[in-house]
């Protein structure tokens, strides 16, 4: 079946070339830009690794994002966090926000460190990206809720979630908690930084909408079976 | 599988490393480790000479930490904000020795005091040190003794302020009396031990009632202008007045560095308006008026550095960095003649001196967190992203 889907995947460009969207023709790869992959000399990659590179060098390949750097730094969650942060396309002010969360989260932790005594000190986490991932982690919600419809009525049906949609989630749930319930002369990366370290410890109100969720979960369990997939 | 069979050969070789597919990652971890163990003593980064006079050209690039009693005496004002920060952060301040501040330290060492004062300016472009060069100047002038008049940003004087009164002393000029009080306040923090020993020369009168007599210490003369705030823009100017005459006496004689942050803010444009929305020229500010009077070189016994700066100010584009461009006609003429010391963006040595600085382990935790930050690649990066800039690699790794 593969062999027949593959002759009729022609190397078609369209007149108009989309660049900028994603939807793209299947025959068209992904791009890597990873430098550490193309810096293997010949001798040491694996067949596999040879047949990508031999494929990489007859099939086109997709323009990369923006966003998408050769960078050492680049972090794909955190990128992800930054465009969902973005409002009205303005990313300079998003990303800016962003660094000043890590740099306050850092300055926090690093004051405390000094602060500590002996024993305690190998326990504290001074590095921004780390206590981002970890608190990302702690507000992911296991099992979800949705809506379906059986008899006329509604019901909130608990449902397994995919690891974007869980990812999405928490992301969402950080960010608004930021928006909402903060004063009004507390700036955003400081609420948020705020956020982040109490979800790191698993406290805060992230933390607590997800209990709320799996508890909701838990107590319409009976509904369950409405689920058909 | 291959790890497996390792194990089981070598029941004590705690360490099963798979060797991973990507060869370059195990050479970083291997090149980090390495630089952890380096012994303490020694560190390329930092010397023990904490004394800025007897700093040479053997420590350049080296950090010196301030020592922690004198930091709040000498400096209540007039480091950079993102710096002051830092030194919050790490409990400690390092300032790093480079070459300009080096040579204005030389200068002032061998200068003839009883000659007219010599001006000193440092410029350079955005970020690359100027002011933290001012400050080490202005440390290495309290350890020798000098009474330092640090004014930490002339443009402050020129913009936003909320209270603009009426001189009291001269009918067409304006005072500012919540500025002129808050840097006698800090006035008073840095030079403590010169205000009971300097006696007025001159007797002078505030008011009907008030007046401080020829004979009376300086001290009293602060201490009014801090209380009395709508005096305070007067009382600034007869301080300088004082301190200008008795600068270079031989009996009791002091040496008397005025450091003034941002001196491009005295020629130029306000942003300040009279009542009639009519725009006031520095000229009409008192403040103002009498700090040139400081600069002009009509006194001795003392030095005057100034430096340049494109952030504060009024009006300039924010690729101007000389001192024609930033000064304008009228500041470069009275400025006119001064010794130029250029600062320039960090050398590959003073480069690496500072990345080393972030990542110091020893006397507190990393500061570049980033696993990538600490290896060679990433450090190729910074240098690409900040172009050896100070600022902006202190901004980039304070994120990273």
């Amino acid at each position: 079946m593969a062999a027949s889907l593959t002759g009729l995947l022609k190397p078609w460009t369209p007149r108009v070339l989309l660049v900028r969207w994603s939807r793209y023709n299947p025959y068209y790869l992904e791009p890597g830009p990873r430098k550490e992959v193309y810096h293997i000399p010949e001798t040491e990659l694996t067949p596999e690794q040879k047949e990508e590179r031999e494929l990489k060098s007859v099939r086109p390949i997709k323009a990369a994002t923006n966003s998408v750097t050769s960078s050492v730094f680049n972090d794909p969650v955190l990128s992800k966090f930054v465009n969902m942060m973005m409002k009205d396309g303005d990313k300079i002010i998003a990303k800016g926000i962003i660094t000043q969360t890590l740099e306050n989260m850092k300055r926090k932790q690093v004051e405390k460190y000094h602060k500590a005594p002996e024993g305690k000190k190998a326990e504290i986490e001074c590095n921004p990206y780390a206590i981002f991932h970890q608190a990302l982690e702690n507000c992911k919600p296991v099992i979800g809720l949705t809506s379906i419809q059986k008899g006329g009525k509604f019901y909130q049906v608990p449902i397994p979630l995919t690891d974007n949609r869980r990812r999405f989630l928490a992301m969402k749930w950080m960010i608004t908690e930021c928006r909402d319930n903060k004063h009004r002369r507390t700036l955003m990366y400081e609420k948020l930084s705020q956020e982040l370290l109490a979800a790191f410890s698993k406290e805060g109100n992230v933390v607590k909408r997800k209990h709320e969720l799996h508890k909701m979960a838990e107590s319409n369990r009976a509904y369950a079976h409405y689920r058909w997939w | 599988q291959i790890g497996f069979s390792l194990s089981q050969c070598h029941p004590f070789c705690h360490q099963t490393q798979v060797r991973p597919l990507h060869g370059s990652g195990c050479g970083q971890q291997q090149e980090a480790i390495g630089m952890e163990t380096r012994p303490e003593t020694f560190s390329i980064f930092r010397t023990q000479e904490n004394d800025p006079a007897c700093q040479s050209e053997q420590h350049l690039g080296q950090y010196y930490t301030v020592p922690p009693s004198h930091f709040h005496t000498v400096f209540p004002h007039g480091l950079p904000p993102r710096y002051q920060q830092q030194v919050k952060t790490f409990n400690e301040g390092c300032v790093m020795v480079r070459q300009p501040a080096l040579e204005l330290i030389s200068h002032l060492k061998r200068a003839d005091y009883s000659k007219p004062t010599l001006r000193y300016l440092l410029y350079g472009v955005k970020g690359s040190g100027k002011t933290m060069s001012l400050c080490h100047t202005v440390h290495y002038c309290s350890t020798q003794g000098w009474l330092v008049l640090h004014i930490p940003d002339a443009h402050l004087w020129v913009k936003n302020c909320k209270e603009l009164l009426p001189s009291s002393y001269h009918a067409s000029r304006f005072d500012q009396p919540i500025q002129a009080s808050n840097w006698l306040r800090n006035f008073r923090t840095t030079n403590e031990h010169f205000l009971s020993k300097i006696k007025l020369r001159q007797r002078y009168v505030w008011t009907k009632r008030e007046s401080t007599e020829e004979g009376r210490p300086l001290g009293e003369l602060v201490d009014m202008g801090v209380s009395r705030v709508k005096s305070s823009s007067d009382v600034v100017g007869a301080v300088l007045k004082e301190l200008r005459l008795q600068a270079g006496g031989t009996e009791g004689g002091f040496r008397l560095a005025v450091a003034v942050d941002g001196v491009n803010g005295l020629w130029g444009r306000t942003t300040l308006k009279k009542e009639d929305k009519s725009p006031v020229a520095p000229e009409e500010l008192t403040l103002v008026h009498n700090l040139r009077k400081m600069i002009n070189n009509d006194w001795c016994g003392g030095a005057v550095i100034a430096t340049l700066s494109q952030t504060g100010s009024l009006y300039a584009p924010s690729s101007a960095y000389l001192p024609q461009e930033l000064l304008g006609e009228e500041g470069f003429d009275s400025m006119d003649p001064f010794v130029p010391v250029p600062v320039s963006l960090y050398s590959e040595k003073e480069f690496e001196s500072c990345y080393l600085y972030y990542l110091d382990h020893i006397h507190f935790h990393h500061w570049l967190q980033h696993p990538h930050s600490q290896t060679e690649e990433g450090k190729k990066e910074l240098i690409f992203l900040s172009n050896r800039n100070p600022s902006v690699l202190e901004r980039l790794c304070a994120f990273l």
